[in-house]
Order: structure tokens, then sequence, then C-alpha cells
């Protein structure tokens, strides 16, 4: 497993487009948006939030769009199969990476524009844990849909991941709020860890399904 | 009997007391929305039964099953939008109703295209009823939104459970509605799974014995 993590991070921090792209998408999104539109500082914290929402699914999707396609076409995902006839540590193991090197950054920029736009100085752990583990969700109903659509084309990846990542933009905008009203946070995110933990061990194995298909 | 149920509301059915006439789309709308659901579920029992026992007839039936579970969604989508004009003066709204709605039509989009970008019909097979596996999770959000938020769209007015806010002038024609559309879309799955099985199936030798 340690292999794996290790490879998986070396792999990633090689291709710099990969962590790097969806890293400054964010920044860009964030930053353009209220030079786009011209509104009062008190509306724009008031919707702010929605922006770091959606730009955090883009990124997520943009993050992940080519995870399993570059080792599909040069022959590691067959090669890692022959030596462990599993993806599951292999898929856990390209999620974590994914999630620390980049989601955990996206996830900290989103904590520091709120941070700029009307959220208390005091919320900011609390949103940077939320953004970490919508990240967490994201990416793995991300990796989902590459794992589907493989070498087929973002396109398929968003039709087939897209709708399932409700439940998270739902759950979220239920925080959001529970965070500009001041209750009800724990509970809230209490549930996103138990949901996070489920989905971390069952997605992999879903996911090795959809590769080992593409395999066969 | 689907044109009873539709004869039945839309002519006999009285007036309703705040809507007046722009009501009579419930006899095509509710049928439409409780039958976009259950074309869902019954897919995602197909995807299992493919998925568990490798029963290839499980995915066919999904691929025949999906393009007349998106087409209903579809029109189940259209009506609530032309009764929205009327009830709450616009076309769309951003509710939690419709727009898990919106995504299951997104969903049944993303089924037959995954399995239409594939040469390889048993691997399109299995993915596809991975896809739908998973995707089985939107409908008891659909089901239950209206319950969890504060929607525009209404509660449910007829619970399985037995009660019902809606009178029986109209409840009566609308009951006849759903199962007349449900016989309809049987019907139209039959023919479709047919037609598909015998297109996957043309070079076995009981196609040609048999047809």
């Amino acid at each position: 497993m340690l292999r794996l993590v290790k490879a998986e991070s070396f792999k990633l921090s090689k291709k710099l487009k990969s962590w790097l792209g969806p890293l400054l998408i964010m920044v860009l999104v964030l930053i353009a948006f209220p030079l786009s539109i011209d509104i009062s500082q008190f509306d724009l914290d008031k919707f702010y939030f929605s922006i770091i929402i959606v730009s955090l699914l883009m990124t997520s999707f943009v993050a992940t769009e080519g995870m399993f396609e570059e080792d599909f076409e040069d022959g590691s995902l067959e090669q890692e199969f022959l030596i462990e006839k599993d993806f599951y540590k292999l898929v856990l193991s390209k999620i974590f990476v994914y999630v620390c090197l980049i989601g955990i950054p996206i996830a900290f920029i989103g904590a520091l524009f709120s941070f700029a736009n009307g959220v208390a100085i005091g919320s900011f752990a609390k949103v940077f844990l939320l953004l970490s583990l919508s990240n967490l969700l994201l990416f793995n109903l991300f990796a989902f849909g590459n794992a589907l659509s493989i070498n087929k084309g973002a396109m398929l990846g968003v039709l087939s991941s897209l709708p399932l990542a409700l439940p998270v933009i739902i759950l979220l905008g239920t925080a959001v709020r529970s965070i500009q009203f001041g209750d009800g946070f724990a509970a809230i995110i209490t549930l996103m860890i138990g949901v996070g933990l489920v989905m971390s061990a069952i997605m992999p194995l879903i996911i090795s399904a959809a590769l080992k298909t593409h395999i066969d | 009997m689907l044109m009873l149920g539709w004869t039945w509301g839309l002519l006999f059915a009285p007036q309703d007391a705040v809507q007046g006439n722009s009501y009579r789309i419930i006899f095509l709308h509710v049928p439409s929305v409780i039958f976009a659901e259950l074309i869902y579920f019954f897919m995602a029992v197909c995807a299992l039964m493919h998925l568990v026992w490798r029963v290839k007839l499980g995915a066919y039936l999904i691929k025949s099953a999906a393009p007349i579970g998106a087409m209903i969604t579809f029109i189940g989508l259209l009506s609530g939008s032309i009764w929205g004009i009327p009830t709450w003066g616009t076309w769309w709204q951003w509710d939690a109703r419709i727009t898990s709605t919106l995504i299951l039509f997104i969903m049944y989009l993303g089924i037959l295209t995954l399995h239409g970008s594939f040469s390889n019909l048993e691997k399109a097979d299995r993915l596809m009823s991975i896809l739908v596996v998973i995707g089985v999770v939107n409908i008891p959000i659909i089901k239950k939104s209206v319950d969890w938020w504060s929607t525009l769209h209404q509660p449910a007015s007829i619970s399985v459970s037995g009660g019902s806010s809606i009178d029986p002038s109209m409840l009566y024609p609308l009951l006849i509605s759903v199962i007349g559309l449900g016989f309809t879309l049987i019907s139209l799955g039959i023919l479709s799974s047919r037609s598909y099985i015998f297109i996957r199936e043309k070079n076995k030798r009981w196609i040609s014995e048999n047809v």
C-alpha cells in the first residue's frame, strides 16, 4: 500500500498540469467572479459560498479527469492487475494522493476566499474542514465517473458522475447554512465524516470493478 | 385504459376550486413522474441481476427501458413546467424536487451514452449496470425531496398507506390514468426489449430456429 502511495505521489507530482491546473482554475474563478458582476460587497458576501461550491465541483472534476486514463493507455493498469489481482489498493491510494495533493490545497484556497468574503475568522477551520470533506466525497465520485468512461472523454464522465454529486451539493448547502446561522454544524460534519468513510471504503471496490471490466 | 382515464379526467372531472382547468395536466404529469422513478428502480433491479448472477437479460432490459425512462421523465418535466405557468407564474424553479428529477433525466441520458460509447457490448453492459446501481441513490432523494426541504413543489397528495387529499371525483380518473400509463409503458417495454434481444442475439441459433 505504501509502495502504491509513494508511486502515485511521485507520478502526480511529475504531472504539473494535473495538480497545478485545478488549483489555478479555483483561484481564477474565485477572483474573476466578483470582478465580472457589479454588486456591493454586502450582496456578494451573501452568496459567495455558492461560487466556492461551484468552483469546488468544477475543479474536483478537472482534477480527476485523467485519473486512470494514462495508466490505462500505457499498460500500468494491466501490470498492476497482474501483481495485485485487484485494483482496490491502487484506487484507494490514488484517491488518497489526489485528495492530499489537490483536494486539500483547493479546500484551503476556498476557505481563504470565504474568509475574505464575509465569513467570520473563527469559522475558517469549519469551512476548511467542510471543503476538505466535500473534496473527499467529490473525488471519490468523479474517480468513479472517470473509471467508467476511462478514455472516452470528459463529457461521458460528467454525464455519469455529476448526478451522483447531487447529494454532496445538498449536504454542502445545508452545512453552509449552518455555518452562516451558527447552529447544527457538528451534526452535519459528523454525517459528512460518516458518509466520507463509507464512501472511501466502498467506492474503490466499485471503481475497481469498473476498471476490471475495461481490462477484461 | 389510459384513454379512459384521460377522457374522464380531461372532460368529465370537475374543475378545481383554486386552479380551474389548469389542474387537469395532473392526469399526464403525475403518472409520468411516478413511472420515471419506477422505471429507474426496475432498471436497478435488472442491473443487480446482471452484476450478481450474470443474467444477460438484465442488461438487455436496462438498455430497452432506459430510452422509455428518459422519454417519460422528459414528459414529466415538460408537463410540470407547463403547469408551473398558471400555478407558480414561472416555467422553471430550482426547487429540490424539480432539480432532482432533472438529474434523473441526465442519469438516463448518461446511461444511454455510456452504453453507446463502447463497441464491446458485454463491457458496455457491465459498466452500464454499475452506473445504474450507483445512480439509484437519486430515487429516494427525489421521493423525499418535498419532505426534506421547503420546496415550491407541493408534498405528495396520495400516499401508499392509503391517505389522499384529492377528491374522489378527481382521484379515480387519476388512478386509472396511472394504471393505464403503466400498461402502455409495459407494452412499449416488451416491444422494445424484444427487438433489442433480437438485435443482440441475431447470430445465435435459437433466433434462426424460432424467428
